[in-house]
Protein backbone atom coordinates (compact mmCIF):
# COMPACT_ATOMS: atom_id res chain seq x y z
CA UNK A 1 0.00 0.00 0.00
CA UNK A 2 1.20 3.47 -0.92
CA UNK A 3 0.11 6.53 1.05
CA UNK A 4 0.94 10.04 -0.06
CA UNK A 5 -0.09 12.90 2.21
CA UNK A 6 0.17 16.65 1.57
CA UNK A 7 3.30 16.19 -0.48
CA UNK A 8 4.84 19.47 -1.61
CA UNK A 9 8.11 20.17 -3.42
CA UNK A 10 9.45 23.63 -4.09
CA UNK A 11 12.57 24.49 -6.04
CA UNK A 12 13.36 28.04 -5.05
CA UNK A 13 10.28 30.04 -5.90
CA UNK A 14 8.75 27.46 -8.27
CA UNK A 15 6.43 24.85 -6.85
CA UNK A 16 6.80 21.55 -8.69
CA UNK A 17 4.30 19.62 -6.58
CA UNK A 18 1.66 21.18 -4.36
CA UNK A 19 -0.22 19.37 -1.61
CA UNK A 20 -0.49 16.05 -3.44
CA UNK A 21 -2.37 13.28 -1.63
CA UNK A 22 -3.56 9.86 -2.74
CA UNK A 23 -3.43 6.21 -1.72
CA UNK A 24 -2.89 3.08 -3.75
CA UNK A 25 -4.54 0.00 -2.26
CA UNK A 26 -3.23 -3.57 -2.45
CA UNK A 27 -4.80 -5.54 -5.27
CA UNK A 28 -5.16 -2.57 -7.58
CA UNK A 29 -3.33 -0.89 -10.42
CA UNK A 30 -3.34 2.89 -10.37
CA UNK A 31 -2.47 4.92 -13.43
CA UNK A 32 -0.62 8.14 -12.65
CA UNK A 33 -1.23 10.56 -15.49
CA UNK A 34 -0.25 14.09 -16.31
CA UNK A 35 1.42 16.14 -19.01
CA UNK A 36 5.19 16.57 -19.06
CA UNK A 37 6.30 18.90 -16.29
CA UNK A 38 3.11 18.43 -14.28
CA UNK A 39 5.01 16.96 -11.33
CA UNK A 40 4.61 13.25 -12.09
CA UNK A 41 8.27 12.33 -11.97
CA UNK A 42 8.92 14.59 -8.99
CA UNK A 43 6.14 12.82 -7.08
CA UNK A 44 7.48 9.36 -7.99
CA UNK A 45 10.98 10.46 -6.98
CA UNK A 46 9.74 11.70 -3.61
CA UNK A 47 7.92 8.41 -3.19
CA UNK A 48 11.16 6.49 -3.77
CA UNK A 49 13.37 8.61 -1.54
CA UNK A 50 15.40 10.14 -4.37
CA UNK A 51 14.15 13.67 -3.79
CA UNK A 52 13.41 14.97 -0.30
CA UNK A 53 9.96 16.59 -0.11
CA UNK A 54 9.68 20.19 1.07
CA UNK A 55 6.76 19.10 3.23
CA UNK A 56 4.37 16.19 3.55
CA UNK A 57 5.02 12.46 3.66
CA UNK A 58 5.02 9.49 1.35
CA UNK A 59 5.00 6.01 2.83
CA UNK A 60 5.12 2.50 1.44
CA UNK A 61 3.59 -0.22 3.62
CA UNK A 62 3.56 2.39 6.38
CA UNK A 63 7.23 3.35 6.22
CA UNK A 64 9.11 6.14 4.53
CA UNK A 65 11.08 4.74 1.61
CA UNK A 66 14.44 5.67 3.16
CA UNK A 67 13.47 3.81 6.35
CA UNK A 68 12.95 0.50 4.56
CA UNK A 69 15.91 -1.69 5.59
CA UNK A 70 16.16 -3.29 2.15
CA UNK A 71 13.71 -1.44 -0.11
CA UNK A 72 14.03 -3.82 -3.05
CA UNK A 73 12.39 -6.59 -1.00
CA UNK A 74 9.27 -4.51 -0.44
CA UNK A 75 8.94 -2.31 -3.49
CA UNK A 76 10.07 -2.82 -7.06
CA UNK A 77 11.02 0.44 -8.73
CA UNK A 78 11.66 1.25 -12.37
CA UNK A 79 11.97 4.96 -13.01
CA UNK A 80 14.06 4.90 -16.18
CA UNK A 81 14.81 1.74 -18.10
CA UNK A 82 17.59 3.51 -19.99
CA UNK A 83 19.56 4.12 -16.80
CA UNK A 84 21.42 0.81 -16.87
CA UNK A 85 25.13 0.31 -17.38
CA UNK A 86 25.66 -0.55 -21.06
CA UNK A 87 28.85 -2.47 -20.26
CA UNK A 88 27.21 -5.13 -18.07
CA UNK A 89 25.32 -8.12 -19.35
CA UNK A 90 21.64 -8.43 -18.50
CA UNK A 91 22.42 -11.34 -16.21
CA UNK A 92 25.24 -9.50 -14.41
CA UNK A 93 22.93 -6.51 -13.87
CA UNK A 94 20.43 -8.75 -12.10
CA UNK A 95 23.06 -10.77 -10.21
CA UNK A 96 24.44 -7.53 -8.76
CA UNK A 97 20.99 -6.54 -7.51
CA UNK A 98 20.23 -10.09 -6.32
CA UNK A 99 23.31 -9.99 -4.14
CA UNK A 100 22.25 -6.67 -2.61
CA UNK A 101 18.68 -7.88 -2.04
CA UNK A 102 19.86 -11.14 -0.52
CA UNK A 103 18.04 -13.39 -2.96
CA UNK A 104 19.68 -16.44 -4.57
CA UNK A 105 21.35 -16.24 -8.00
CA UNK A 106 18.76 -18.63 -9.40
CA UNK A 107 16.16 -15.92 -8.82
CA UNK A 108 18.00 -13.69 -11.32
CA UNK A 109 17.86 -16.41 -13.97
CA UNK A 110 14.19 -17.10 -13.21
CA UNK A 111 13.35 -13.43 -13.66
CA UNK A 112 15.28 -13.22 -16.93
CA UNK A 113 13.21 -16.14 -18.21
CA UNK A 114 10.03 -14.62 -16.82
CA UNK A 115 10.49 -11.41 -18.79
CA UNK A 116 11.56 -13.24 -21.94
CA UNK A 117 15.23 -12.26 -21.85
CA UNK A 118 16.64 -15.76 -21.26
CA UNK A 119 18.17 -15.78 -24.74
CA UNK A 120 19.84 -12.37 -24.24
CA UNK A 121 21.12 -12.95 -20.69
CA UNK A 122 24.76 -12.97 -21.71
CA UNK A 123 24.54 -9.96 -24.03
CA UNK A 124 25.63 -6.54 -22.89
CA UNK A 125 22.83 -4.13 -22.06
CA UNK A 126 24.34 -1.67 -24.55
CA UNK A 127 23.12 -3.98 -27.31
CA UNK A 128 19.56 -4.20 -25.93
CA UNK A 129 16.68 -2.38 -27.58
CA UNK A 130 14.62 0.00 -25.43
CA UNK A 131 11.91 -2.66 -25.18
CA UNK A 132 14.45 -5.17 -23.90
CA UNK A 133 15.74 -2.66 -21.36
CA UNK A 134 12.18 -2.17 -20.15
CA UNK A 135 11.92 -5.93 -19.69
CA UNK A 136 15.23 -5.98 -17.82
CA UNK A 137 13.98 -3.11 -15.66
CA UNK A 138 10.82 -5.07 -14.88
CA UNK A 139 12.88 -8.16 -14.06
CA UNK A 140 14.99 -6.04 -11.74
CA UNK A 141 11.89 -4.57 -10.08
CA UNK A 142 10.39 -8.03 -9.52
CA UNK A 143 13.67 -9.55 -8.31
CA UNK A 144 13.01 -9.14 -4.59
CA UNK A 145 9.42 -10.43 -4.85
CA UNK A 146 8.04 -7.05 -3.75
CA UNK A 147 4.48 -6.28 -2.68
CA UNK A 148 4.52 -2.89 -4.39
CA UNK A 149 5.56 -1.82 -7.89
CA UNK A 150 6.37 1.77 -8.91
CA UNK A 151 6.89 2.06 -12.65
CA UNK A 152 7.53 5.19 -14.70
CA UNK A 153 6.52 4.71 -18.35
CA UNK A 154 6.95 0.92 -18.34
CA UNK A 155 5.38 0.46 -21.79
CA UNK A 156 7.65 3.05 -23.41
CA UNK A 157 9.48 1.53 -26.39
CA UNK A 158 7.66 -1.80 -26.23
CA UNK A 159 6.07 -3.45 -29.22
CA UNK A 160 2.36 -4.37 -29.10
CA UNK A 161 3.20 -7.91 -28.02
CA UNK A 162 5.37 -6.53 -25.21
CA UNK A 163 2.66 -4.12 -24.10
CA UNK A 164 0.11 -6.92 -23.92
CA UNK A 165 2.58 -9.07 -21.98
CA UNK A 166 3.21 -6.22 -19.53
CA UNK A 167 -0.53 -5.70 -19.03
CA UNK A 168 -1.00 -9.39 -18.21
CA UNK A 169 1.97 -9.35 -15.84
CA UNK A 170 0.73 -6.31 -13.92
CA UNK A 171 -2.85 -7.57 -13.71
CA UNK A 172 -1.60 -10.91 -12.43
CA UNK A 173 0.61 -9.13 -9.90
CA UNK A 174 -2.32 -7.05 -8.65
CA UNK A 175 -4.68 -10.02 -8.58
CA UNK A 176 -2.29 -11.70 -6.16
CA UNK A 177 -2.63 -8.72 -3.83
CA UNK A 178 0.16 -6.55 -5.20
CA UNK A 179 0.01 -2.76 -5.28
CA UNK A 180 0.92 -1.07 -8.56
CA UNK A 181 1.32 2.55 -9.56
CA UNK A 182 2.43 3.31 -13.10
CA UNK A 183 2.75 6.43 -15.15
CA UNK A 184 2.22 6.42 -18.88
CA UNK A 185 1.44 8.61 -21.83
CA UNK A 186 -0.17 5.74 -23.73
CA UNK A 187 -3.73 6.53 -22.69
CA UNK A 188 -5.30 3.58 -24.51
CA UNK A 189 -2.90 1.28 -22.73
CA UNK A 190 -3.59 2.92 -19.38
CA UNK A 191 -7.31 2.51 -19.88
CA UNK A 192 -6.85 -1.18 -20.66
CA UNK A 193 -4.62 -1.83 -17.66
CA UNK A 194 -5.53 0.25 -14.64
CA UNK A 195 -8.36 0.14 -12.11
CA UNK A 196 -7.87 3.61 -10.76
CA UNK A 197 -6.54 6.92 -11.98
CA UNK A 198 -4.69 9.75 -10.33
CA UNK A 199 -4.32 12.73 -12.65
CA UNK A 200 -1.86 15.51 -11.88
CA UNK A 201 -1.79 18.89 -13.61
CA UNK A 202 0.29 21.93 -12.73
CA UNK A 203 1.63 20.15 -9.64
CA UNK A 204 -1.80 19.44 -8.15
CA UNK A 205 -4.06 16.40 -8.18
CA UNK A 206 -6.92 17.22 -10.54
CA UNK A 207 -8.68 13.85 -10.50
CA UNK A 208 -8.52 10.77 -8.32
CA UNK A 209 -10.93 7.88 -8.59
CA UNK A 210 -11.81 4.62 -10.25
CA UNK A 211 -11.52 4.44 -14.00
CA UNK A 212 -15.25 3.78 -14.35
CA UNK A 213 -16.21 6.74 -12.20
CA UNK A 214 -13.95 9.11 -14.04
CA UNK A 215 -14.98 7.93 -17.48
CA UNK A 216 -18.70 7.74 -16.64
CA UNK A 217 -19.22 11.21 -18.04
CA UNK A 218 -17.82 10.39 -21.41
CA UNK A 219 -20.98 8.72 -22.65
CA UNK A 220 -22.14 5.94 -24.92
CA UNK A 221 -21.55 5.44 -28.62
CA UNK A 222 -24.50 4.26 -30.64
CA UNK A 223 -25.11 3.59 -34.33
CA UNK A 224 -28.47 2.75 -35.85
CA UNK A 225 -29.85 1.53 -39.16
CA UNK A 226 -31.52 4.94 -39.57
CA UNK A 227 -29.17 7.56 -38.10
CA UNK A 228 -31.58 10.47 -38.53
CA UNK A 229 -34.51 8.60 -37.01
CA UNK A 230 -32.30 7.46 -34.08
CA UNK A 231 -31.08 11.01 -33.54
CA UNK A 232 -34.69 12.27 -33.36
CA UNK A 233 -35.77 9.42 -31.06
CA UNK A 234 -32.95 10.03 -28.59
CA UNK A 235 -33.41 13.81 -28.65
CA UNK A 236 -37.12 13.31 -28.07
CA UNK A 237 -36.24 11.15 -25.06
CA UNK A 238 -34.38 14.17 -23.65
CA UNK A 239 -30.85 12.80 -24.11
CA UNK A 240 -27.89 15.03 -25.00
CA UNK A 241 -26.04 13.82 -28.04
CA UNK A 242 -23.38 14.71 -30.53
CA UNK A 243 -23.18 13.20 -34.04
CA UNK A 244 -19.76 11.77 -34.89
CA UNK A 245 -18.54 10.26 -38.19
CA UNK A 246 -20.34 7.48 -40.12
CA UNK A 247 -23.65 7.93 -38.39
CA UNK A 248 -22.25 7.23 -34.92
CA UNK A 249 -23.81 9.27 -32.13
CA UNK A 250 -22.13 10.01 -28.82
CA UNK A 251 -24.81 10.21 -26.15
CA UNK A 252 -24.41 11.54 -22.61
CA UNK A 253 -26.29 8.62 -21.11
CA UNK A 254 -25.85 4.99 -20.11
CA UNK A 255 -26.19 2.19 -22.65
CA UNK A 256 -29.42 1.19 -20.94
CA UNK A 257 -30.99 4.65 -21.33
CA UNK A 258 -29.99 4.74 -25.00
CA UNK A 259 -31.29 1.21 -25.60
CA UNK A 260 -34.64 1.96 -23.97
CA UNK A 261 -35.13 5.20 -25.91
CA UNK A 262 -34.28 3.44 -29.16
CA UNK A 263 -36.56 0.50 -28.40
CA UNK A 264 -39.43 2.81 -27.51
CA UNK A 265 -39.13 4.47 -30.91
CA UNK A 266 -38.67 1.17 -32.72
CA UNK A 267 -35.15 2.10 -33.87
CA UNK A 268 -32.83 -0.78 -34.84
CA UNK A 269 -29.35 -0.55 -33.31
CA UNK A 270 -26.24 -1.82 -35.05
CA UNK A 271 -23.77 -0.81 -32.35
CA UNK A 272 -24.07 0.25 -28.73
CA UNK A 273 -21.07 0.61 -26.43
CA UNK A 274 -19.29 2.66 -23.84
CA UNK A 275 -17.25 5.45 -25.35
CA UNK A 276 -13.60 4.43 -24.85
CA UNK A 277 -10.06 5.61 -25.66
CA UNK A 278 -11.09 9.00 -26.85
CA UNK A 279 -12.96 9.23 -23.55
CA UNK A 280 -9.80 9.05 -21.50
CA UNK A 281 -8.04 11.31 -23.96
CA UNK A 282 -10.78 13.95 -23.72
CA UNK A 283 -10.85 13.62 -19.96
CA UNK A 284 -7.08 14.00 -19.81
CA UNK A 285 -7.12 17.24 -21.80
CA UNK A 286 -10.09 18.60 -19.90
CA UNK A 287 -8.41 17.96 -16.57
CA UNK A 288 -4.90 19.04 -17.39
CA UNK A 289 -5.48 22.02 -19.70
CA UNK A 290 -3.76 25.14 -18.45
CA UNK A 291 -6.41 27.62 -17.24
CA UNK A 292 -5.00 30.27 -19.60
CA UNK A 293 -5.44 28.06 -22.65
CA UNK A 294 -8.87 27.57 -24.24
CA UNK A 295 -10.17 24.09 -23.56
CA UNK A 296 -10.73 22.29 -26.89
CA UNK A 297 -11.81 25.42 -28.73
CA UNK A 298 -14.46 23.53 -30.75
CA UNK A 299 -17.37 25.09 -28.88
CA UNK B 1 -9.91 5.16 -32.18
CA UNK B 2 -8.68 2.14 -30.30
CA UNK B 3 -10.38 -1.21 -30.33
CA UNK B 4 -12.76 -2.20 -27.60
CA UNK B 5 -10.62 -3.13 -24.67
CA UNK B 6 -11.56 -5.56 -21.98
CA UNK B 7 -10.78 -4.07 -18.61
CA UNK B 8 -10.06 -6.92 -16.25
CA UNK B 9 -12.82 -7.36 -13.71
CA UNK B 10 -11.72 -6.33 -10.25
CA UNK B 11 -10.80 -9.63 -8.68
CA UNK B 12 -11.00 -10.06 -4.95
CA UNK B 13 -7.42 -9.63 -3.88
CA UNK B 14 -5.73 -12.36 -1.96
CA UNK B 15 -3.28 -10.85 0.42
CA UNK B 16 0.20 -11.27 -0.84
CA UNK B 17 1.63 -12.82 2.27
CA UNK B 18 -0.53 -15.85 1.51
CA UNK B 19 1.44 -16.48 -1.64
CA UNK B 20 4.17 -18.95 -0.83
CA UNK B 21 7.59 -17.62 -1.67
CA UNK B 22 10.80 -19.55 -1.59
CA UNK B 23 13.02 -16.52 -1.08
CA UNK B 24 15.02 -16.11 2.12
CA UNK B 25 13.73 -13.49 4.57
CA UNK B 26 14.65 -9.89 3.85
CA UNK B 27 17.63 -8.50 5.73
CA UNK B 28 19.21 -5.08 5.85
CA UNK B 29 22.31 -4.25 3.86
CA UNK B 30 25.51 -4.66 5.85
CA UNK B 31 28.39 -2.29 5.11
CA UNK B 32 30.51 -5.26 4.07
CA UNK B 33 27.83 -6.23 1.57
CA UNK B 34 27.86 -2.72 0.11
CA UNK B 35 31.66 -2.78 -0.21
CA UNK B 36 31.54 -6.18 -1.95
CA UNK B 37 28.93 -4.89 -4.39
CA UNK B 38 30.97 -1.77 -5.15
CA UNK B 39 34.10 -3.87 -5.72
CA UNK B 40 32.17 -6.06 -8.11
CA UNK B 41 30.83 -3.02 -9.96
CA UNK B 42 34.31 -1.66 -10.55
CA UNK B 43 35.56 -4.86 -12.20
CA UNK B 44 32.47 -6.14 -14.04
CA UNK B 45 32.46 -3.53 -16.80
CA UNK B 46 34.82 -3.28 -19.72
CA UNK B 47 36.03 0.21 -18.76
CA UNK B 48 36.91 -0.98 -15.25
CA UNK B 49 38.83 -3.99 -16.53
CA UNK B 50 40.62 -1.94 -19.20
CA UNK B 51 41.79 0.54 -16.57
CA UNK B 52 43.24 -2.21 -14.36
CA UNK B 53 44.81 -3.98 -17.34
CA UNK B 54 46.34 -0.67 -18.47
CA UNK B 55 47.87 -0.08 -15.04
CA UNK B 56 49.41 -3.56 -14.99
CA UNK B 57 50.69 -3.19 -18.56
CA UNK B 58 52.33 0.13 -17.75
CA UNK B 59 53.98 -1.44 -14.71
CA UNK B 60 55.16 -4.33 -16.86
CA UNK B 61 56.56 -1.99 -19.51
CA UNK B 62 58.38 0.07 -16.88
CA UNK B 63 59.81 -3.09 -15.31
CA UNK B 64 60.99 -4.33 -18.69
CA UNK B 65 62.70 -1.00 -19.34
CA UNK B 66 64.33 -1.10 -15.91
CA UNK B 67 65.41 -4.68 -16.55
CA UNK B 68 67.19 -3.76 -19.75
CA UNK B 69 68.71 -0.59 -18.30
CA UNK B 70 70.03 -1.86 -14.99
CA UNK B 71 72.42 0.61 -13.31
CA UNK B 72 75.84 -0.35 -12.06
CA UNK B 73 75.89 -2.54 -8.98
CA UNK B 74 73.08 -4.59 -7.46
CA UNK B 75 69.69 -5.05 -9.14
CA UNK B 76 67.72 -3.47 -6.29
CA UNK B 77 64.05 -4.01 -5.57
CA UNK B 78 63.84 -0.30 -4.84
CA UNK B 79 64.78 0.50 -8.43
CA UNK B 80 62.20 -1.89 -9.84
CA UNK B 81 59.43 -0.74 -7.52
CA UNK B 82 60.24 2.90 -8.25
CA UNK B 83 60.14 2.32 -12.00
CA UNK B 84 56.87 0.38 -11.83
CA UNK B 85 55.24 2.85 -9.42
CA UNK B 86 55.64 6.02 -11.48
CA UNK B 87 52.95 5.19 -14.01
CA UNK B 88 50.89 3.21 -11.53
CA UNK B 89 50.69 6.11 -9.09
CA UNK B 90 49.43 8.29 -11.90
CA UNK B 91 46.63 5.94 -12.94
CA UNK B 92 45.56 4.28 -9.69
CA UNK B 93 43.76 7.40 -8.38
CA UNK B 94 41.60 7.20 -11.49
CA UNK B 95 40.14 4.04 -9.92
CA UNK B 96 39.12 6.26 -7.01
CA UNK B 97 37.69 8.96 -9.25
CA UNK B 98 35.74 6.47 -11.34
CA UNK B 99 34.38 4.67 -8.29
CA UNK B 100 32.56 7.88 -7.40
CA UNK B 101 31.72 9.31 -10.82
CA UNK B 102 30.81 6.39 -13.06
CA UNK B 103 27.38 5.87 -11.51
CA UNK B 104 26.47 9.48 -12.21
CA UNK B 105 27.95 9.45 -15.70
CA UNK B 106 26.24 6.15 -16.58
CA UNK B 107 23.07 7.16 -14.72
CA UNK B 108 23.06 3.91 -12.75
CA UNK B 109 22.94 6.08 -9.61
CA UNK B 110 19.19 5.97 -10.10
CA UNK B 111 19.11 2.21 -9.49
CA UNK B 112 21.83 2.24 -6.86
CA UNK B 113 20.17 4.85 -4.68
CA UNK B 114 16.67 3.41 -5.02
CA UNK B 115 18.01 0.04 -3.88
CA UNK B 116 20.16 1.66 -1.14
CA UNK B 117 18.59 4.98 -0.14
CA UNK B 118 21.10 5.75 2.62
CA UNK B 119 23.53 7.39 0.27
CA UNK B 120 26.38 8.26 2.64
CA UNK B 121 26.83 4.57 3.48
CA UNK B 122 26.97 3.74 -0.22
CA UNK B 123 29.49 6.52 -0.86
CA UNK B 124 31.66 5.38 2.05
CA UNK B 125 31.49 1.83 0.68
CA UNK B 126 32.74 3.21 -2.62
CA UNK B 127 35.72 4.87 -0.87
CA UNK B 128 36.58 1.62 0.90
CA UNK B 129 36.13 -0.43 -2.26
CA UNK B 130 38.38 1.93 -4.24
CA UNK B 131 41.10 1.64 -1.60
CA UNK B 132 40.78 -2.16 -1.46
CA UNK B 133 40.92 -2.44 -5.25
CA UNK B 134 43.95 -0.19 -5.55
CA UNK B 135 45.74 -2.10 -2.80
CA UNK B 136 45.06 -5.33 -4.70
CA UNK B 137 46.37 -3.83 -7.94
CA UNK B 138 49.39 -2.39 -6.10
CA UNK B 139 50.06 -5.85 -4.67
CA UNK B 140 50.11 -7.27 -8.19
CA UNK B 141 52.60 -4.56 -9.15
CA UNK B 142 54.74 -5.32 -6.09
CA UNK B 143 54.69 -9.00 -7.00
CA UNK B 144 55.86 -8.13 -10.52
CA UNK B 145 58.62 -5.95 -9.09
CA UNK B 146 59.73 -8.75 -6.74
CA UNK B 147 59.74 -11.23 -9.61
CA UNK B 148 61.75 -8.84 -11.76
CA UNK B 149 64.31 -8.36 -9.00
CA UNK B 150 64.67 -12.11 -8.51
CA UNK B 151 64.89 -12.65 -12.26
CA UNK B 152 67.53 -9.96 -12.60
CA UNK B 153 69.52 -11.62 -9.81
CA UNK B 154 69.14 -14.99 -11.52
CA UNK B 155 69.89 -14.33 -15.19
CA UNK B 156 71.99 -11.15 -15.25
CA UNK B 157 75.36 -10.58 -13.63
CA UNK B 158 73.77 -8.11 -11.18
CA UNK B 159 73.04 -9.39 -7.68
CA UNK B 160 69.44 -9.10 -6.47
CA UNK B 161 69.05 -6.72 -3.54
CA UNK B 162 66.04 -6.23 -1.31
CA UNK B 163 67.49 -3.57 0.98
CA UNK B 164 64.84 -1.54 2.81
CA UNK B 165 62.00 -3.71 1.47
CA UNK B 166 59.60 -3.18 4.39
CA UNK B 167 59.95 0.59 4.41
CA UNK B 168 59.52 0.87 0.66
CA UNK B 169 56.38 -1.25 0.74
CA UNK B 170 54.85 0.70 3.61
CA UNK B 171 55.55 3.97 1.80
CA UNK B 172 54.15 2.70 -1.49
CA UNK B 173 50.89 1.40 0.02
CA UNK B 174 50.38 4.54 2.11
CA UNK B 175 50.85 6.77 -0.92
CA UNK B 176 48.51 4.64 -3.00
CA UNK B 177 45.80 4.71 -0.35
CA UNK B 178 46.04 8.49 0.15
CA UNK B 179 46.12 9.21 -3.58
CA UNK B 180 43.12 6.98 -4.23
CA UNK B 181 41.12 8.55 -1.42
CA UNK B 182 42.01 11.96 -2.83
CA UNK B 183 40.87 10.85 -6.30
CA UNK B 184 37.65 9.48 -4.84
CA UNK B 185 37.07 12.72 -2.94
CA UNK B 186 37.46 14.73 -6.15
CA UNK B 187 35.09 12.32 -7.87
CA UNK B 188 32.54 12.72 -5.10
CA UNK B 189 32.62 16.50 -5.43
CA UNK B 190 32.56 16.55 -9.25
CA UNK B 191 30.34 13.80 -10.66
CA UNK B 192 31.62 13.95 -14.27
CA UNK B 193 34.47 11.47 -14.79
CA UNK B 194 36.49 13.56 -17.25
CA UNK B 195 36.15 16.83 -15.33
CA UNK B 196 36.97 15.18 -12.01
CA UNK B 197 40.09 13.53 -13.42
CA UNK B 198 41.24 16.83 -14.92
CA UNK B 199 40.63 18.66 -11.65
CA UNK B 200 42.44 15.95 -9.70
CA UNK B 201 45.52 16.23 -11.89
CA UNK B 202 45.54 19.94 -12.59
CA UNK B 203 44.53 21.68 -9.35
CA UNK B 204 47.25 20.39 -7.00
CA UNK B 205 49.88 20.54 -9.75
CA UNK B 206 48.93 24.12 -10.53
CA UNK B 207 49.31 24.93 -6.85
CA UNK B 208 52.67 23.20 -6.57
CA UNK B 209 53.87 25.32 -9.50
CA UNK B 210 52.22 28.65 -8.72
CA UNK B 211 52.17 28.43 -4.91
CA UNK B 212 55.93 28.71 -4.21
CA UNK B 213 56.23 31.64 -6.65
CA UNK B 214 53.44 33.52 -4.92
CA UNK B 215 53.79 32.56 -1.28
CA UNK B 216 57.39 31.34 -0.98
CA UNK B 217 57.73 28.82 1.86
CA UNK B 218 54.18 29.40 3.01
CA UNK B 219 53.05 27.44 -0.05
CA UNK B 220 54.17 24.29 1.78
CA UNK B 221 51.01 24.54 3.83
CA UNK B 222 48.99 23.56 0.79
CA UNK B 223 51.50 21.45 -1.16
CA UNK B 224 49.79 18.07 -1.10
CA UNK B 225 52.43 16.34 -3.25
CA UNK B 226 55.13 17.44 -0.85
CA UNK B 227 53.02 16.16 2.03
CA UNK B 228 52.36 12.82 0.35
CA UNK B 229 56.06 12.52 -0.46
CA UNK B 230 56.95 13.05 3.21
CA UNK B 231 54.34 10.51 4.27
CA UNK B 232 55.72 8.00 1.75
CA UNK B 233 59.18 8.48 3.24
CA UNK B 234 57.61 8.15 6.68
CA UNK B 235 59.68 11.15 7.69
CA UNK B 236 57.79 14.41 8.02
CA UNK B 237 61.00 16.48 8.24
CA UNK B 238 59.57 18.41 11.18
CA UNK B 239 56.72 19.67 9.01
CA UNK B 240 53.88 18.02 10.90
CA UNK B 241 51.44 20.98 10.82
CA UNK B 242 52.13 21.69 7.13
CA UNK B 243 51.58 18.02 6.25
CA UNK B 244 48.35 17.84 8.24
CA UNK B 245 46.99 21.04 6.71
CA UNK B 246 47.81 19.93 3.16
CA UNK B 247 46.19 16.55 3.67
CA UNK B 248 43.26 18.23 5.40
CA UNK B 249 42.64 20.70 2.60
CA UNK B 250 43.26 18.42 -0.39
CA UNK B 251 41.96 15.10 0.95
CA UNK B 252 39.79 15.40 4.06
CA UNK B 253 37.92 18.54 3.01
CA UNK B 254 36.95 17.26 -0.48
CA UNK B 255 35.97 13.92 1.08
CA UNK B 256 33.56 15.58 3.51
CA UNK B 257 32.33 18.01 0.87
CA UNK B 258 31.88 15.17 -1.62
CA UNK B 259 29.91 13.01 0.81
CA UNK B 260 27.67 15.95 1.60
CA UNK B 261 27.22 16.96 -2.05
CA UNK B 262 26.52 13.49 -3.36
CA UNK B 263 24.03 12.75 -0.62
CA UNK B 264 21.98 15.77 -1.70
CA UNK B 265 22.60 15.70 -5.43
CA UNK B 266 19.56 15.29 -7.68
CA UNK B 267 19.73 11.84 -9.29
CA UNK B 268 18.89 12.22 -12.98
Amino acid sequence: MITVENLTKRYGSTTAVQDVAFTVQPGSITGFLGPNGAGKSTTLRMLTGLTPPTSGTATITGKRYADLPNPGRVVGVMLDAAAQHPGRTGRETLLLNASLLGVPKTRADEMLEAVGLGHAAKRRVGQYSLGMRQRLGIASALLGDPAVLILDEPANGMDPEGIRWMRGLLQDFASRGGTVILSSHLLGEVQATVDRLVVIGGGRIVANGSLEELLAGSGTLVRGLDPIGLNEALTAAGLNLEPLHDGVLRVDATAEQVGRAAAAAGQILLELRQSDGAGLEDLFFQLTAEPSQPVAAAA
Amino acid sequence: MTTVTDVAPATTAKHRSEVATSLPPARGQSFLKLVTIELRKSVNTRSGRVLIAAILLIALAALTWQFTHLPQGDAGFEGFLGAASTGVMLLLPVIGVMAMTSEWTQRTALTTFTLSPRRVRVQLAKFVSAVVLSVVVMTAVVALALASTALAGGITDHAASYAGLGGQLAGAYLTVALNVVMGAAFGAVIPQTAVAILAYFIAPTAWSLAGPALFKDNANWLDVFGALGRIAERDLHGMVPETLVSVGVWIVLPTVLGLWASSRREVK
